[in-house]
């Protein structure tokens, strides 16, 4: 097996003797003709769905360990032109115009027949003359375009520098809190915005499955992504479909229209703005029309005063007023249905009215408490209508 | 009488656009039409059946339709945009420029072409013809005012009878491999038809399930950097013995590898039609698609549609697929329930009804 070959399974499966599986029960499968339409799609989901169970026991038993799939398709990037990305790729497509820029005129002579040399010879003396002529101004412009590419190129690689040299550090997945949504304030209302859902639903950032949990057991056909492999363990152990991988990565890979429903949470309040942009869009063509999109997230007053300092600091984003994700969401076509509020709630208590001052003070305290103290999040559910 | 001309960039045979276009010329002459074939270019082979495009001029009567099979970019698109006969679309869909951004950047430009030329024929034609749901949406994104749904005239059985198989390819196909399932994909190499994401596959199916797999992967590496990546791709990942590669292969070639297969895949991204699912359903295989483009309404319930590309789900499908009988057995059966909507005589007269249709909408304007 190569090096770069991805890693091996936890008790990886011998290449002679494959493992076991969750044998396909040998089944009584209905004749086309016996069942109605209905029936038949019926058949198929129950099949589609021992499909998925084997996934899951499989990466339950550690013959797929989180990540390897993600392995898979970078290794493959090392041999595509697409994988090389920034200089690599700016300087090998160089090469190629560098090493294309020199036209050579002494035209091969070789022949099968001794006659062939001598006339090829003969031409060839004969055109150098005028090929000499086009060549050198076509070797003139190549080179000039050349010699242009290795500016820009140049440019280019000064401009990385510098942009490079403003790049805050990575947040580290380990400042990151490990939630728990599934006993949130706000996984009553994501239950209802999705129950009832004629498909799968989509918990992006699940962390340990908790609010994956609710929804099976609420009857919502529903799985999990989320980047941190420790931190959906206790999900894979209770055997849910729960996968390491991030929101983006996963959706890229999903069919278009195939969700009834994505409940988006953890990080994806602070993405960066082209990656939250990438993510909506995603999702919107993901989710089926009239498919239901779920997304909590801290209001930017309660993420200044109640994040670590390193979330605050090194995030990519920020979180954004609900107000302003309900337009960003109907650019992508879904339409805000419900806005509930929660979480963390400082608001200072008004004066009794028998204060004499309570007029005026309280309009202070109402200020304060709108601009600084109010719900510390937010749960806002749209609806995909085009 | 109606007179329905074709416009097609290229005829060439054992091609499904070429076959359509013959075909279709044939069901108009049926019909009590006149119907001739212009083109930019002809196969040797078929060289008395079609005209240069730019001979019509000479032959054009009042009343002519003309219909352009769309797939690709050509001369023929800006020829018909200055004629001001009567204009039909019959688009078999035209891959986003996006797939081969990176992979080869002249194709990027040519199918942009081809996409440009589609923005200013579709307002301008009359009528879209489409080869499925999924093709006509397109059309009338691109601002053609109608459109209808008519499958590709292909008659499955008439091409691949399973008495048409190359003896010779099929008893070498089974020499080259003696237990293991035979994984089939068929169409050209090429980013948007993912035939790298069928190597991970197999190669976690060989980890799981079967290590004698082999995957062959049929149709013309017309992407060629691409197709070096998935071969080098798979010998990284030690499957360079496991993954067979075919092209050129005459009719009976091609259904002695459908012959010698046990499972289609398909993880294509983008799928104007999808004639392999077809041809997959006739030789009785199980067909595990991604559920991408018009794969689902082509596959209908004769396979199942995944909704993923996760090489462990395509494997699991796989695997159900192959060691489930029954299910096979059932697949197989709704497979030629399948290509009975795909029949030849129902689409022949579907074609004339749309396109009688339009003269007879002709005639009521007038």
């Amino acid at each position: 097996m190569p090096a770069s070959t991805p890693s091996e399974p936890t008790a990886a499966p011998s290449a002679t003797e494959p493992t076991s599986s969750v044998a396909p029960e040998e089944p009584l499968s209905p004749k086309p003709d016996e069942l109605d339409a209905a029936g038949r799609a019926e058949y198929l989901a129950e099949v589609m769905a021992e499909i998925d169970a084997e996934v899951r026991h499989r990466r339950a038993s550690g013959d797929l360990p989180a990540g390897l799939e993600r392995e898979l398709d970078e290794l493959f990037l090392e041999f595509s032109p697409v994988g090389l990305q920034g200089k690599a790729r700016l300087r090998e497509n160089l090469a190629l115009v560098d090493g294309a820029a020199y036209v050579d005129i002494a035209v091969p002579v070789k022949s099968q027949k001794k006659i062939g040399v001598y006339i090829k010879r003969l031409i060839r003396k004969s055109l150098n003359w005028y090929l000499g002529f086009i060549v050198h101004q076509v070797v003139k412009f190549a080179w000039a375009v050349s010699r242009m590419f290795h500016l820009v190129v140049d440019h280019i690689e000064d401009l990385e520098a510098t942009v490079e040299s403003l790049r805050i550090p990575e947040l580290p997945a380990t400042a990151v809190p490990v939630t728990d949504p599934g006993t949130s304030w706000w996984a009553d209302q994501a239950l209802a915005a999705v129950l009832g859902a004629r498909g799968r639903v989509l918990h992006a950032e699940c962390g340990n499955g908790s609010l994956v949990s609710r929804f099976i057991a609420n009857g919502v056909d529903a799985y999990g992504v989320d980047p941190v492999e420790t931190t959906i363990e206790p999900a894979i152990e209770r055997g849910l479909d729960v996968r390491a991988e991030a929101a983006l990565d996963h959706l890229e890979v999903v069919a278009e229209e195939a969700l009834a429903g994505i409940v988006l949470s953890g990080s994806v309040q602070w993405l960066h703005p082209n990656e939250r942009d990438r993510l909506i869009a995603l999702a919107s063509s993901r989710l089926a029309v009239g498919g239901v999109l779920v997304l909590h997230s801290a209001t930017p007053e309660a993420w200044r005063r109640s994040t670590s300092p390193l979330v605050a600091d090194l995030a990519p984003g920020r979180p954004l007023h609900a107000d302003t994700w309900t337009h960003v969401l109907a650019a992508y076509g879904l339409s805000r249905t419900a806005l509930h509020t929660g979480g963390e709630d400082r608001r200072l208590d008004r004066l009794a009215t028998s204060n004499t001052d309570a007029t005026t003070i309280n309009a202070a305290i109402d200020t304060v408490n709108d601009l600084l103290l109010g719900p510390g999040e937010y749960l806002l559910v749209a609806v995909r209508d085009r | 009488m109606t007179t329905v001309h074709q416009f097609v960039p290229a005829l060439l045979p054992r091609d499904a656009t070429g076959d359509h276009t013959l075909a279709l010329r044939d069901t108009f002459r049926n019909a009590g039409w006149t119907s001739n074939i212009y083109v930019e270019a002809a196969h040797d082979e078929l060289l008395t059946e079609a005209t240069y495009f730019e001979e019509y001029p000479d032959h054009a009567q009042p009343g002519d339709v003309l219909l352009y099979q769309l797939s690709t970019a050509s001369p023929v698109a800006d020829f018909l945009l200055g004629r001001p006969e009567t204009l039909v679309l019959d688009y078999h869909n035209i891959t986003p420029a996006s797939f081969y951004e990176g992979w080869e950047e002249n194709t990027a430009e040519k199918v942009a072409l081809a996409r440009r030329q589609m923005a200013e024929l579709a307002p301008r034609a009359m009528l879209g013809i489409a080869d499925s749901a999924f093709n006509a949406a397109e059309l009338r994104a691109f601002g053609c005012p109608e459109t209808e749904v008519v499958p590709i005239l292909t008659d499955i059985d008439a091409w691949a009878s399973r008495h048409l198989v190359d003896a010779a390819e099929a008893a070498r196909l089974k020499e080259s491999h003696r237990t293991g399932a035979r994984l089939l994909f068929v169409g050209r190499l090429s980013p948007n038809k993912n035939q790298h994401l069928l190597v991970e596959m197999l190669w976690l199916y060989r980890r799981w399930y079967d290590p004698e797999a082999r995957l062959a992967l049929v149709g013309p590496a017309i992407t060629g950097t691409y197709a070096r990546a998935v071969m080098e791709y798979a010998e990284e990942l030690g499957l360079s013995g496991a993954v067979d590669h075919g092209e050129n292969l005459t009719p009976t070639q091609l259904a002695a590898w459908y012959s010698d297969a046990d499972v289609f895949v398909c993880l294509s991204d983008h799928e104007g039609f999808c004639i392999p699912l077809l041809e997959a359903m006739h030789f009785d295989l199980p067909i595990v698609a991604f559920a991408a483009g018009a794969v689902p309404e082509t596959l209908g319930q004769a396979g199942i549609l995944i909704d993923s590309k996760r090489p462990s789900l395509v494997a699991a499908a796989v695997h159900r697929v192959r060691g489930d009988g029954s299910l096979a057995e059932h697949l197989a059966e709704e497979g030629h329930q399948r290509l009975d909507a795909f029949g030849v005589a129902a689409t022949r007269a579907r074609f004339i009804e749309v396109v009688g249709g339009l003269e007879a909408d002709r005639a009521v304007s007038a």
